[in-house]
């Protein structure tokens, strides 16, 4: 369908101001936890909030990894590895079975696992804090590990079955004739053909597991098993918060995420677009 | 022994949509048979039975003296070439290649042997180590072909493997294919087709298969038989009129009387032909059909018996040939394919020869009358 003139100098002006308004949404926050971050506390509540720091002092960040930010670190790196990897394998199978096997309950059990979405987090605390003791997992990184897989099943079974509904049936047929059985099938076919759809996942859980708060704070108690997003919880008082240390402790914090991006950037988006556009 | 013995067969999807009713038929070791018919028919669902792919049917399915029922695909010795190819595309044309033989298990130096071999025959060394999305449809073609050659299977199928081709490869692709028939003389070949020019030049025998009401009524199978006795024996209508491009003409006429020569008719045009069948069955005023191929309508100058004269209402010029279409058929036009321009423009009067060998008469049923040289 042919445009306006006039539609078309429109969408030329109005494409670019919203661009550039959507990407100031997004930048200045981070250039204020930045900035804020070099800041003492002193100057943060003296200047002016878009001030640029008078220097670039390094106080907070030694602040921070002097306490247990590493301890934090590291075990935000164990459970969200150790929960994607998991979540991966085990949805891929499931959306293998919900995408390639006729059995009998397949829509329903499809239906519920996806149903699984729209079940608020909020409304199972209480359960899994109950289960969790009972389990002795309490105060522990594996407490985490199965709260988080379950909670993000119903999400990576949904996109990967989709994505794997789209793989041509003939392949499996050609693997059949190759003499595969159902697991064969599944790890020397649709495995490394779901790379798109895995990697979707991957980058999604990983980034919301990275930031995942409500059931840290409420399955660990002590800083030996907390997660990166309680730290700032170590730079507020009762009375009184460091704003500029726990913007340190989030600039530190978002840095993987940074960093992943900038050197993966093209495959994140190929992944996410895979993903989408298959899903 | 790499005899197929289809047996009773009949399957269906869900309870009220039958697809393969009563498929009886036997496929000779060596046999390059050709599944043809129209779309829907159950021709590939037929092939992927043998294959293993399809469960769910009645009736009984063997290959060699084993009932393969109940096989396991990769166990029924039969190697299968997809439409689309159905190549892994995350391994290398080698790996494809091998990979069933790797499944099987099989030591590496045969498996690097039969890879190399069936490279050298279609000519695809240079491509081992590309992906498949780096080839072009024909060598992508050649690599399922190849992948099907390494397993030395019994039994080749292939399922339309030529229709995602251009048509200048379909017919470079069709020759490689009858040779590789003849260099495996002892695998028995099942082809599945809709291109009727594929099925006439690839195959020993050709399965017609019948589509919707008719698969209802007569059952899948319409004729079962060498090409050319499909395309000059007709059994129906439905084979009569499948067969050939143009199609068969088809007039309205009605039975006079038999005589030595054959079955009289009369046309609604009030021409009288003599056809050579045993229409002894039949009775005077009986309705019949008539059936003439358009290339065997030959263009006379003067009186002659065995004749059709029409106007003629358009006509098609193709260099070496013509189509010229008469007015006059039932319910289409009637054509006559006649060399170079054909002599005649629209609305001239034709008359065309309808030889009496070549002409076919069908019952009120659509089946056609036995030929007197058949009897």
């Amino acid at each position: 369908m042919a445009s306006s003139p006039a539609a078309r100098v429109t969408g030329r002006i109005a494409v670019p101001v919203l661009g550039l308004f959507w990407l100031a949404v997004t930048t200045v926050p981070f250039l204020f936890m930045v900035m804020t971050s070099f800041k003492s506390q002193q100057e943060s509540f003296s200047s002016s909030v878009w001030a640029l720091p008078k220097a670039l002092d390094l106080v907070n960040y030694e602040s921070v990894l002097e306490g247990p930010f590493l301890t934090y670190f590291k075990n935000s790196v164990m459970v969200v590895v150790i929960s994607v990897i998991l979540i991966m394998l085990i949805s891929a199978m499931a959306a293998f079975a919900f995408a390639r096997m006729r059995f009998r309950l397949n829509d329903a059990l499809f239906g519920l696992i996806v149903a699984g979405m729209i079940v608020p987090i909020h409304i199972t605390l209480v359960p899994i804090y109950l289960l969790t003791r009972q389990l002795g997992l309490y105060d522990s990184q594996f407490a985490l590990i199965g709260p988080y897989v379950a909670t993000s099943l119903p999400i990576s079974v949904f996109i990967l079955t989709e994505f794997m509904r789209q793989i041509p049936k003939e392949l499996e047929e050609a693997a059949r004739l190759d003499g595969c059985g159902p697991f064969a099938i599944f790890f020397k076919v649709f495995l490394p053909l779901s790379g798109p759809g895995l990697s979707t996942i991957a980058i999604y859980n990983g980034i919301m597991l990275w930031n995942e708060f409500i059931f840290a704070y409420v399955l660990t108690s002590s800083t030996s098993t907390r997660t990166l997003p309680l730290a700032i919880w170590d730079y507020q008082g009762q009375y009184t918060s460091n704003i500029p240390a726990i913007l340190a402790v989030v600039t530190l914090t978002s840095l993987p995420l940074v960093v992943a991006y900038a050197f993966g950037q093209e495959k994140i988006v190929k992944g996410m677009m895979a993903g989408s556009l298959k899903g | 022994m790499t005899k197929i013995t289809l047996s009773g067969v009949n399957k269906s999807f869900g309870a009220n949509f039958p697809v393969i009713r009563n498929v009886d038929l036997t496929i000779e070791e060596g046999e390059f048979c050709v599944f043809l018919g129209p779309s829907g028919c159950g021709k590939s669902t037929l092939l992927r039975m043998v294959a293993g792919l399809e469960s769910g049917y009645s009736g009984q399915i063997s290959i060699g003296d084993r009932v393969v029922d109940k096989v396991e695909p990769a166990d029924r010795q039969v190697a299968m070439v997809f439409q689309n190819y159905a190549l892994y595309p995350h391994m290398t044309v080698y790996d494809n290649m091998a990979f069933g033989l790797r499944q099987a298990k099989t030591p590496k130096d045969e498996i690097d042997r039969r890879v190399q071999e069936a490279a050298r025959i279609l000519q695809i060394e240079a491509l081992l180590e590309r992906m498949p999305k780096a080839l072009s449809g024909g060598q992508r073609q050649r690599v399922a072909i190849g992948r099907a050659i390494v397993r030395q299977p019994k039994v080749f199928l292939f399922d339309e493997p030529l229709s995602n081709l251009d048509a200048a490869l379909r017919v470079h692709m069709r020759s490689e294919i009858a040779t590789l028939h003849r260099n495996f003389p002892a695998a028995s070949m099942i082809y599945v087709t809709h291109d009727q020019t594929e099925a006439m030049a690839l195959a020993d025998k050709i399965v017609l298969l019948h589509a919707g009401k008719d698969m209802l009524k007569h059952g899948s199978i319409a004729q079962v038989g060498k090409p050319l006795d499909l395309y000059h024996r007709p059994r129906n209508l439905f084979v009569a009129g499948f067969l050939g491009s143009p199609t068969m003409n088809f007039l309205e006429a009605t039975f006079v009387a038999q005589e030595p020569a054959g079955a009289r008719v009369v046309l609604k045009s009030g021409e009288e032909l003599v056809v050579p069948v045993d229409g002894s069955a039949l009775a005077a005023g009986a309705p019949v059909t008539l059936g003439v191929r358009p290339e065997h309508l030959a263009p006379v100058v003067g009186p002659a018996p065995q004749t059709l004269t029409r106007k003629v209402a358009a006509v098609e010029h193709f260099g070496e040939y013509s189509f010229v279409y008469l007015e006059g058929g039932t319910p289409a036009p009637l054509i006559a394919k006649v060399p170079g321009d054909g002599g005649v423009k629209a609305s001239d009067s034709a008359t065309y020869s309808a030889p009496a060998d070549c002409c076919h008469l069908f019952d009120a049923d659509g089946i056609a009358l036995t030929h007197l040289t058949n009897t």
